[in-house]
């Protein structure tokens, strides 16, 4: 099998102008689906395949607007369809989505593994494993499987899913060139595919501190769906980077109003924060610490590491985020939760916490394992 | 929503969706043709129609080429299309909601502007168009649909479970005087398709004779030569006009090996293949598209009339195409299943939440959201 870096992809060349529909038409066009699906008058008359699509509208307006809430009901509805059709493969992987979403990884991948037994096979529940792999930073393995579903058939999704995971192992050249690729292999109207296309080519970016381009991906993410909120929190976290803190701050507002992730609250209070607006920052600080709060006692899994990274920024309380950040890394294995288990180590030692023989072992096994520079 | 969730492609944007297609001659005029286009089957109140599709209909003369076990239209190449395109809603006052205007470019260059959800629509020359939700005015039980496939029997009910019970859909309707808009004639050939407005314009969908890709094509367990084909984003990509021969030998596989389930419900068969395992069937419903006589009287029962007439030598008595408030689940099971040879198959369901009328835009009025007061 060719490697990604050797992977031969369609020629460099402008993306042909191909119409999507409307970011605001598309949205109101998901509110009518799931409202449609919900409708239903007469119990039970909605079928196996609409509660599973069901399931996948509800996670994508979740992931759109930043909706906790709708992953939540996505979760009920999958585990009512599971219980219902234990034989069924489909509500097995259906099930493991919306587990993945919570970060409920082994429970996932268990659910994979039924769906595959059951009926779907490897090839219908590969792409889903690959997500998750991904998540837990199991790279290479993620890696086998996206590069064979790429050469088997080289259509927008597997090449968005190839472009993501070098996105997320910094593989910029490659990522930049499959986003490409992606684009011009892209034959639907809806806007929802290149806008989440976008937004990972901006999330690598912002990580490896290219603040124009992030800035550029998010805002091609935006003219797509306007109302992408993690495009418009990170773009207001890279426009607060580079100084831009007013116009950071009007984009943070209504984003936390609208959405039920406190990422925004957290956001907004640390903007706030360093612009010097410390009552408003205090507002915004004990909202996001009371959701993270809430959000971590119903599922520690999902909320670990945002929480632990709020605790370690504005929320200023080192010793709550240690335990999260531990709970995030014994999740997944990535460079990520490497990092911020570090700096929740640091951050602990900084106030004066006592150098527990755990944390020892714990700096020990980070520097054996991800060459990390601890302090 | 005999044609709803019809393959991947066509569910990565509902407003792309076509769900049903019906052709018949307006009830109360004779001299008018209606046709229409549903898409977004199960839709919520804040459906919209997109603004990067167009909404095509595709009419061509059509004569009758064959009789008998080899029963076959020849189409003409004289089309004329009616294509529909939507703006981005925007507010007005005194409106609760956006309004989205739409346009209809006639094949005699004329433009036609009307408002989305104005029950008048707008006029033109020799034609009037309606855009807008309106009640589903298909009914089936799909469950019982599932449990027959899944266990090889009959399963439906006496009273049955409407799957579309209370749903609304985004319809298109046309009202023209065919014979001054339309080429040729009296027997028309309608197919509908939606396509994305690039240049040139891609096909999303396209659907002419209901549940073809759903009932019809969908099950892939029957056929034992592309049983892991989802066939139905190829089938969606191909001029119904013009299907090319790559593919028709899948569709045939497929065609073939479903149809041929269905005869062995009722434990007889009604059937019989040819020689080379073909179901008498399978081509003239490949050829899909919805036929309408329009010399032939209006009937509310009418679908493949046409072509069962054709089947057996004999000449059509109705318009064919087909009407709104037809139960369409109970001709169609009656047809594969026994030919029409055994008793009416009935699948519990008798009629929508609301009858279609005999006058334009011809659909009911939407439903109100459950929970709401009706």
């Amino acid at each position: 099998m060719m490697p990604t870096a050797q992977r031969e992809t369609r020629p460099r060349r402008n993306v042909p102008e191909r119409p999507v529909t409307d970011g605001t038409i598309a949205l109101a066009n998901l509110e009518a689906q799931i409202d449609g699906l919900q409708w239903d008058r007469e119990p039970g008359s909605r079928s196996n395949d609409e509660s599973i699509a069901l399931v996948d509208l509800l996670i994508l307006r979740g992931l759109i607007l930043g909706r906790i809430v709708d992953y939540g009901r996505a979760e009920e509805i999958a585990e009512q369809l599971v219980r219902a059709e234990s034989n069924n493969g489909a509500a097995f992987l259906a099930r493991a989505r919306v587990r993945a979403v919570f970060h409920r990884f082994t429970d996932a991948l268990n659910d994979l593994a039924v769906a595959e037994q059951l009926s779907l096979g490897a090839g219908g529940v590969n792409g889903e494993r690959a997500a998750i792999l991904q998540a837990l930073g199991r790279y290479d393995e993620a890696h086998v499987i996206r590069e064979e579903a790429a050469e088997r058939r080289p259509d927008f999704e597997a090449i968005a899913a190839l472009a993501g995971l070098c996105a997320d192992r910094g593989q910029i050249e490659a990522a930049r060139r499959l986003h490409a690729e992606a684009r011009w292999r892209y034959c639907g109207v809806s806007p929802f595919p290149l806008a989440l296309l976008e937004f990972q080519l901006g999330h690598m970016w912002m990580h490896c501190g290219q603040w124009d381009e992030a800035c550029n991906s998010f805002g091609a993410a935006l003219r797509l769906v306007p109302a992408y909120a993690p495009a418009l929190g990170h773009l207001a976290e890279v426009e607060a980077g580079i100084g831009n803190v007013e116009m950071a701050i009007a984009r943070l507002y209504p984003l936390t109003r609208a959405s039920d992730d406190p990422d925004y609250a957290a956001q907004l209070a640390r903007i706030l924060c360093e612009a010097g607006r410390t009552s408003e920052s205090s507002h915004w600080r004990k909202f996001a610490a009371a959701r993270y709060d809430e959000l971590v006692a119903i599922h520690p899994e999902a909320f670990a590491d945002h929480a632990a990274e709020f605790w370690l920024g504005v929320g200023a309380d080192p010793n709550k985020a240690l335990p999260l950040a531990k709970t995030n890394l014994g999740l997944r294995k990535t460079p990520r939760a490497y990092e911020l288990f570090s700096q929740a180590i640091s951050a602990n030692e900084a106030v004066g916490a006592t150098r527990s023989a755990t944390s020892l072992q714990a700096r020990a096994k980070l520097r054996r394992r991800h060459k990390i520079t601890i302090n | 929503m005999s044609d709803h969730f019809s393959g991947p492609r066509a569910l990565s944007d509902p407003a792309a969706d076509i769900s049903d297609v019906f052709a018949f001659p307006a009830p109360e005029n004779p001299q008018h043709l209606v046709l229409i286009m549903d898409v977004f089957g199960k839709a919520g109140p804040s459906a919209l129609f997109s603004d990067a599709v167009i909404y095509r209909f595709r009419v061509r003369p059509v004569s009758i080429a064959l009789t008998g076990q080899a029963a076959s239209y020849a189409v003409g190449a004289d089309e004329v299309a009616f294509d529909c395109v939507f703006d981005l809603p925007t507010a007005q006052q005194g409106a609760a909601t956006p309004v989205q205007q739409g346009h209809c470019l006639a094949p005699n260059g004329e433009t036609i502007p009307f408002r989305v959800n104005d029950e008048s629509g707008g006029s033109g020359n020799c034609v009037r168009v309606f855009a807008g939700q309106r009640s589903e005015p298909f009914f089936l039980d799909v469950r019982m649909i599932e449990k027959t496939v899944a266990t090889r029997q009959i399963a439906f009910k006496k009273v049955g479970s409407d799957t579309l019970f209370g749903t609304n859909v985004l319809s298109i309707v046309l009202e023209l005087e065919w014979a001054k808009l339309l080429k040729g004639g009296p027997m028309f050939a309608v197919v509908c398709e939606t396509l994305r407005s690039s240049k040139p314009p891609v096909r999303i969908e396209r659907v002419g004779r209901p549940e073809i890709k759903n009932v019809s094509l969908s099950w892939k367990m029957f056929d034992q030569i592309n049983r892991d084909l989802e066939i139905r984003d190829l089938y969606n990509s191909e001029d119904a006009f013009k299907v090319s021969p790559d593919y028709i030998g899948a569709y045939r596989a497929r065609m073939n090996a479903n149809l041929a389930f269905f005869d062995t419900l009722d434990g007889e068969v009604d059937w019989p293949l040819d020689k080379q395992g073909n179901h008498p069937l399978t081509d003239i419903l490949l050829a899909d598209y919805l036929v309408v006589d329009v010399s032939k009287p209006f009937r509310g029962t009418s679908y493949f009339e046409i072509e069962q007439a054709m089947l057996k030598g004999r000449a059509h008595v109705t318009a064919g195409g087909r009407w709104l408030n037809e139960d369409l689940m109970d001709t169609l099971f009656t047809l594969y299943v026994n030919a029409g040879n055994g008793p009416r198959i009935n699948d519990g369901i008798d009629g929508p939440i609301a009858w279609s009328s005999n006058v334009f835009p011809y659909l009911a009025p939407p439903n109100p959201p459950k929970g709401s007061p009706s």
